[in-house]
């Protein structure tokens, strides 16, 4: 099944997980499609498009938003927590760090659901864990 | 040559921003021209090769149908020596010698045309090579080129929110207690449940006349009603 990011945006806002998370998807102008989680509404996840892959980000924080001097220990943290986090990565894009999680563009929707319900609960874990890093 | 050495070096040079350099380069084009190119490559390939075969099978089936004729000489110039028919069997032999050499020609010619099938065979495989790894190639300059889209409306969303202090804790924050009140509103509604659940018990006790305050006050309607009785008979 491959559809377009209208046609996910049409279905993430009609599903309830079993965990009962609820979705709130926006295709914005730059054609990317903004996704709000119930469990974790404050970190939305960007999901673009490619040929090949769905591409779901979600920006964590700026490089200005850590601690002087602990951009080091930061990294080295990110880094070795990135293989523990099931289904997402960590990254750097242009100064933001990000989760993100790549899906064949013909993945399942279930499974998309799942994999954005996964990535919303790994953001949470992930800047509870760096927290005190931030600014 | 690879887009991921293209963006060492442009991270390297331009401290953490990719930029437009790698993305709107000729590498785009240069890679889609390269995948046109060998699919071209590939289309004519591929035409020749139907020729090829056809040759191919053709002379192979010639080889074969020699074969076949010179067996069947062979067995006539066997029967011919029986008959002690010397000079037609010295005829059969001369026809079985001249097919043979037609039939090696044939053979050699069939031999170098099943080599250039094959080197077409693996030219197109390896022109198919390219195509994939291009087709990767791409793939991989266009996330680049989606992540940065998100990444316009990270930014500003980061800006958005106006002073970075705190930002990610207080909105952790948010969630967390945002996470709490769920956890404590579902508490309550086991809770709920298991009230409505002993109401239903309670129901179904007073429907069976057992414990109720109205079967108690019936129980004290009968009793009085006995003694009413007892003192006017008395």
């Amino acid at each position: 099944m491959e559809n377009t990011l209208e046609d996910l945006a049409h279905s993430l806002n009609m599903t309830t997980t079993e965990e009962g998370t609820t979705f709130d998807a926006l295709l914005t102008e730059a054609g990317v499609l903004e996704v709000v989680c119930s469990n974790n509404d404050e970190f939305p996840i960007h999901i673009a498009k490619t040929e090949a892959q769905l591409l779901a980000v979600t920006p964590l924080f700026n490089v200005s938003e850590v601690q002087e001097g602990k951009a080091d220990e930061l990294n080295a943290v990110m880094l070795q927590l990135s293989p523990a986090i099931p289904l997402s990565s960590i990254g750097l894009q242009e100064g933001n760090y990000i989760l993100f999680g790549a899906m064949a563009v013909n993945t399942k929707f279930e499974n998309i659901v799942h994999e954005l319900e996964v990535q919303a609960e790994n953001t949470l874990e992930v800047l509870d864990a760096i927290e005190s890093l931030l600014v | 040559m690879s887009i991921l050495r293209d963006m060492f070096t442009a991270l390297r040079g331009a401290g953490s921003d990719i930029g437009e350099s790698i993305i709107d380069a000729n590498a785009v084009r240069i890679l889609e021209q390269e995948i046109r190119d060998a699919e071209d490559a590939i289309g004519k390939a591929r035409q020749s090769l139907t020729r090829l075969k056809g040759n191919e099978i053709k002379l192979k089936r010639a080889v074969n149908s020699l074969e076949a004729d010179v067996a069947d000489y062979e067995v006539k110039a066997m029967e011919a020596l029986d008959a002690d028919e010397q000079d037609l069997a010295a005829k059969v032999a001369e026809r079985i010698a001249e097919l043979e050499t037609e039939r090696d020609e044939k053979s050699t010619e069939h031999k170098k045309l099943s080599d250039e099938v094959e080197s077409i065979n693996s030219m197109i495989k390896n022109r198919n090579k390219i195509i994939q790894k291009n087709k990767r190639e791409l793939e991989k300059i266009k996330t680049i080129k989606e992540l940065q889209k998100t990444t316009t409306s990270i930014s500003s969303n980061i800006a958005a929110t106006g002073s970075n202090q705190h930002r990610v804790k207080k909105a952790l924050e948010r969630v967390k207690a945002k996470q709490e009140r769920w956890r404590d509103n579902m508490e309550a509604g086991e809770w709920m449940a298991v009230e409505d659940g002993t109401d239903d018990l309670d129901r179904e006790l007073k429907d069976a006349g057992i414990g109720s305050p109205a079967s108690k006050g019936n129980s004290v309607l009968e009793r009085l009603k006995a003694k009413q009785a007892g003192q006017s008979a008395g």
